[in-house]
């Protein structure tokens, strides 16, 4: 038995003085059930020292800083790290986290990209009157400069997509140490990232990977001067505070409103709720349309139609798209489901959505359900993380109230009142006017706020000779 | 009046009477008219056994109830047997935590405060403490009895007790309500009354609880000056996993005696002692430092029946002394049984204490995360 546990791969936590391998050590296994790593766990104490050597530590010039970055970004994607080649990482994430294998290697990509990109993308957020750098030639007659919030960025992560880890590198590049405590569904990411900014000249005690349990999560965001903190509601209430930045729900929606035939939409439907297997929180779970209920019944049929078509595939498959997690997860989530859609038409799903793959593991499949009326979407539309949609009909009576809490929210054929009044909503995160679908991003545009938002201030500055002038 | 006890029941600590004739001694002192307690006179009345007849040995005390739930509805001194003849043997009521519902409340006898003592001394001395230097003690007063307990340990071993009281009660309650950012507030004002005492009062060993010793990791002038000048750190209320035993043994304080132990209101404060010599172990292990009088089974919390050594259980405490008998107490903690190392020990040792976990469904939280 032990010398098969000694053969799991071994995800140490990497602080200030290098590796730390506990005890109390988690064993991560596939969506099979099969173990192939061991994550240590940190304890709270240790957590409170790392924390401390990461406030003491001095952050490297902003040079040396965004190349090292880059190197890593560069090497996280093509080396070798940590006696994972690239095929092994990708493999190994696939089969623990069950996203398609083909998701996690463009997740990878994007990390690699991020990391070129790091300070470019904050720069997106930086205040109009804020030059970037000291020696900027305005600073003669003042300017506004920006500084950081605080020192030390925690990063309370989460395990359902890979892409996410390209965030914090943002903070990362604006001069923060960073610790990173993983999700114990998929810590091999940050762990992979970490080790590459280390071997890319970061010190131990500039950026740190912290595996740790609930109770020593919590001392590090305590510790963390700015913290973000991906979660469910529960978690996000737990965590709320101004020194905390929470990645909550998404609850994506679109809207086709008008004379527009919903037929012509589709496709982006089906897009929008199943591009990187629906598991991400731009994803749509919410579609609304003008019309009786009938209309939506009737759009609702089609989508599921070409969902349905989605083949049940393991993560290791090139075309896996549909995500995939251990069998008795997969059933909890699919009770949840059915009690949760009781009262409602289904479509596809309504008997349920687990697609038992025989190895322990099973695929998560579509499920799309209509509701009564727009007033249930608040109450029914819940997100989770596979295709998983709920289509209710839409009045302009009904307004802004069924389109709330929601981080994208695509308007198709709404009114301009409508659109404005969305920009509005505090509960609204983004707003997307026309044929885009949900998941739509660019490089330039904030995704729940700009992360620099959080973590920069503006300042005054003034540089001028000490020397005052001649009396004229 | 008072009513002589038997001699069995008075040892001193160290020396060890006959177990079976030990135990038939204290139940005819806890269920004679003459010398029982009122709780236990009338209890035995629906007992469907004779104790004096019918429990010989540690084993038989099996047959009692657990009647500690009952504990909440008796005035504490109906816990007092009559045979002390007066209340003035009474050294302090002492209460459970109190976290759901009615506290349960105790008498403390002096005879039994005093093993505690000579116990807790022998342990420092196993540890060679010094007495050149002073106490610092985090612990609960009020209606709690761990404070005024570990102040007569230090007056026995001729060192100054410094204490900052600690009201666990209000720290759970703050908890329950979801108000983490005022139990914090309270833990840092403890640690901040602590700190004067620690500049200046020669503090070599420290009495606390885990979170408070977690709590200290985070104030780098507390981990030094733990550093420069103490040498002895006493842990108990809540448990603490082996991960970050050897993280303050290994790293944070290297050369540390850092001990643990376990006690229960139940048993009037008194449990177990970390095993000497087992400080390198991976599991945290208790010794009943009171056998006979507080002893420790595990047993299988459906089924009642021993689990092997090794296996996890629920932790069941029998204390039978001349100031108590609570037979038969199952915990709300699950512990590992590990085997005695000391011949004359009654009952089990233990090791990782934890709370004791109802398996329900677990909840689905929605979201992507």
């Amino acid at each position: 038995m032990s010398d098969v546990l000694d053969e799991l791969f071994q995800i140490d936590a990497l602080g200030p003085s290098g590796a730390y391998r506990s005890r109390n050590r988690m064993t991560v296994t596939e969506v099979g059930g099969k173990p192939v790593a061991e994550l240590s766990l940190a304890p709270a104490p240790y957590v409170s020292r790392a924390m401390s050597a990461l406030r003491k530590a001095d952050t490297m010039d902003r040079e040396a800083r965004l190349a090292a970055i880059a190197r890593a970004g560069e090497a996280f994607q093509n080396g070798t790290i940590a006696g994972l080649s690239p095929d092994e990482y990708h493999r190994m994430v696939s089969r623990i986290s069950g996203l398609g294998i083909a998701e996690v290697r463009s997740a990878a990509g994007k990390i690699a990209a991020y990391s070129q990109q790091a300070w470019d993308r904050a720069q997106f957020a930086r205040p109009l009157g804020v030059v970037p750098t000291t020696d900027h030639p305005s600073v003669g007659k003042g300017v506004g400069l920006w500084v950081r919030r605080g020192d030390v960025f925690g990063v309370h992560a989460a395990g359902n997509h890979p892409a996410i880890h390209g965030g914090w590198l943002e903070a990362l590049a604006l001069g923060y140490r960073v610790a990173v405590r993983p999700s114990r569904r998929e810590p091999l990411t940050p762990h992979r990232l970490v080790t590459a900014l280390h071997e890319a000249g970061f010190g131990h005690d500039h950026v740190i990977f912290l595996p740790t349990d609930y109770a020593a999560a919590d001392e590090m965001i305590h510790a963390s001067d700015l913290a973000m903190v991906y979660g469910g509601a529960d978690v996000i209430a737990k965590y709320s505070g101004t020194r905390l930045l929470p990645q909550g729900p998404g609850r994506s929606k679109i809207l086709i409103a008008g004379e527009h035939d919903w037929r012509d939409y589709v496709d982006l439907v089906v897009e929008s709720a199943s591009r990187g297997g629906g598991t991400g929180c731009t994803n749509v779970t919410t579609i609304l349309v003008e019309g009786d209920r009938s209309v939506a019944a009737d759009f609702a049929r089609a989508v599921a139609d070409k969902l349905a078509l989605i083949p049940s595939l393991r993560p290791e498959d090139e075309c896996a798209v549909l995500p995939v997690q251990p069998i008795e997860e997969a059933r909890r989530i699919e009770s949840y489901l059915l009690e949760t859609a009781q009262g409602t038409e289904a479509m596809l799903g309504g008997e349920g959505i687990v697609d038992d793959l025989g190895d322990g593991s099973a695929v998560m499949r579509p499920a799309v359900h209509v509701l009564d009326s727009a007033a249930d979407v608040q109450t029914k539309g819940i997100e989770l993380a596979f295709p998983c949609l709920w289509f209710a009909p839409w009045s302009p009576e009904d307004g802004l109230a069924p389109l709330k809490s929601t981080l994208n929210l695509v308007l198709i054929g709404a009114e301009d009142g409508l659109i404005e009044a969305g920009l509005e909503d505090g509960s609204i995160r983004n707003v997307y006017a026309g044929a885009v679908r949900s998941y739509f991003s660019a490089p330039n545009m904030p995704h729940d706020g700009y992360l620099a938002d959080f973590l920069m201030k503006s300042k005054g500055y003034v540089r001028v000779p000490d020397a005052l002038p001649p009396a004229p | 009046m008072s009513h002589a006890a038997n001699p069995i029941l008075e040892l001193p600590f160290g020396t060890l009477p006959d177990p079976d004739a030990y135990i038939q001694a204290a139940m005819a002192w806890h269920f004679d008219p003459e010398t029982g307690s009122p709780f236990w006179l009338e209890r035995a009345k629906t007992l469907d056994f004779d104790p004096r007849a019918d429990v010989k040995s540690h084993a038989d005390l099996a047959l009692f109830p657990n009647v500690t739930d009952e504990i909440r509805d008796v005035p504490a001194a109906s816990f007092i047997p009559k045979g002390y003849g007066s209340k003035s043997q009474v050294l302090a009521i002492i209460e459970s935590g109190g976290t759901t519902g009615a506290p349960k409340a105790l008498p403390l006898m002096a005879d039994f405060a005093q093993l505690m003592v000579d116990r807790d001394v022998y342990i420092f001395e196993h540890y060679g403490l010094t007495h050149e230097k002073n106490w610092l003690l985090f612990s609960p007063s009020g209606p709690h009895g761990a404070l005024e307990q570990a102040r007569r340990g230090a007056r026995a071993y001729g060192v100054l007790p410094f204490a900052i009281d600690m009201d666990p009660r209000w720290v759970k309650k703050e908890i329950g309500a979801g108000k983490q950012a005022e139990a914090d507030a309270y833990a840092e004002h403890l640690l901040d009354q602590a700190l004067f005492i620690m500049r200046g009062q020669n503090i070599g060993y420290i009495r606390l609880t885990p979170p408070i010793l977690s709590r200290i990791c985070r104030h780098d002038e507390w981990v030094d000056l733990i550093r420069e000048n103490v040498s002895y750190i006493h842990w108990g209320g809540a448990s603490m996993d082996a991960d970050t035993r050897h993280f303050y043994m290994d790293e944070m304080f290297p050369g540390m005696t850092l001990a643990g132990s376990y006690g229960t209101t139940m048993a009037l404060g008194s449990g177990g002692a970390q095993r000497f010599g087992a400080e390198d172990a991976n599991e945290t292990i208790f010794d009943p430092t009171l056998s006979p009088y507080t002893t420790f089974e595990v047993r299988d919390a459906n089924t009642g029946e021993r689990v092997e050594y090794g296996q996890r259980g629920q932790l069941v405490v029998n204390h039978v002394s001349k100031a108590l008998l609570l037979p038969n107490n199952a915990e709300r903690d699950a512990v590992t049984r590990i085997a005695p190392v000391n011949p004359n020990q009654i009952g089990d040792s233990i090791a990782d204490i934890a709370p004791l976990v109802e398996f329900k469904g677990q909840k689905v939280i929605e979201g992507v995360y």
